[in-house]
């Protein structure tokens, strides 16, 4: 089992990272590696079980993910794999969200279990720490930098 | 129930920060507000439910406080207060760091629960989160943030 955990401070409230990373359909909204999102069955996207179906801008390669959970009081989103272009199997993740009290900020973490089904152990959990996780606290950053309520 | 949340970005690596706070006995060491500790029945400060005995500087009183949970594997401790000066009872307080990947630096976080049992409210969250809470991850932060 591989494992890959990456954090970040993002510049902004909780509240306003919270509001734009709950949305389990809002990837292409946020995430510069994300083209097109839809959720399967015309669940709400805040319905625990719902199937996002989304592709990536790179190649448009079609994951389909499960929302696992979905809590607005620990700041936590958990999903799993159900179809993807990764060389990746029993692949659980989680976001999650911690506020910093000092400042306004967040503290945003990323993890992910799951085993490795072809090449190297480590170029996959590199790539998704890396490539998926920290392209993502970026680019959220990017986002709501300065969105903090007054002060910084 | 009060519940008291403060959480401070901590400009060096988890395990040096850890290597400082883990000591249940170590408060005086870094801590201004506290002086002179010791753990009650010759128990090492690693034994889950040994006691802490501590001064408040200037004269201000001892706490005593039991540990309850302590991992070096979450980066956690739970303790729980048994004696203090202070107007509080059921108080459960837990410290929990984070590692901040991407910067090498370590989020601090802490959170009490308690019940005020005589004065005014926003007084003791102000001791506990600011005083306590909030100094101990100021100091922290100028204590190793130079070594880095």
């Amino acid at each position: 089992m591989a494992k890959v955990y990456r954090s970040a401070v993002i510049d902004a409230p909780i509240g306003a990272v919270w509001a734009l990373v709950r949305d389990f359909n809002a990837l292409p909204k946020w995430h510069p590696a994300i083209a097109t999102s839809e959720i399967e069955h015309g669940l709400r996207s805040d319905a625990v079980g719902c199937v996002r179906r989304f592709t990536r801008k790179s190649d448009g390669g079609l994951l389909r993910e499960q929302l696992l959970t979905l809590s607005d009081r620990d700041y936590t989103i958990t999903y799993n794999i159900l179809v993807s272009p990764m060389p990746v199997a029993n692949y659980e993740a989680t976001m999650q969200f911690i506020p910093i009290t000092h400042g306004d900020r967040t503290l945003a973490q990323w993890w992910a279990q799951f085993d490795v089904t072809q090449g190297p152990e480590q170029d996959t959990t590199t790539d998704i720490g890396d490539n998926v996780f920290v392209v993502g606290f970026a680019a959220l950053n990017a986002r709501l930098a300065g969105r903090s309520g007054g002060s910084k | 129930m009060t519940k008291v949340f403060v959480s401070a970005v901590i400009d060096a690596p988890i395990e040096k920060v850890w290597g400082k706070m883990r000591d249940f006995n170590g408060l005086p060491d870094w801590h201004p507000r506290f002086s002179r500790s010791h753990i009650e029945d010759g128990l090492r400060s690693d034994t889950i439910g040994c006691v802490r005995n501590f001064d408040i500087t200037g004269g201000a009183g001892t706490i005593r406080e039991r540990l309850l949970e302590l991992s070096d594997h979450e980066y956690t401790m739970t303790y729980c207060i048994l004696e203090a000066p202070l107007p509080v009872a059921d108080y459960v307080a837990t410290l929990k760091l984070y590692p901040i990947t991407v910067s090498n630096q370590t989020l601090g976080t802490w959170t009490a629960e308690f019940r005020v049992i005589k004065g005014s409210e926003s007084d003791v969250v102000d001791a506990v989160g600011n005083g306590t809470f909030g100094k101990a991850f100021e100091v922290m932060n100028q204590l190793l943030a130079k070594q880095k």
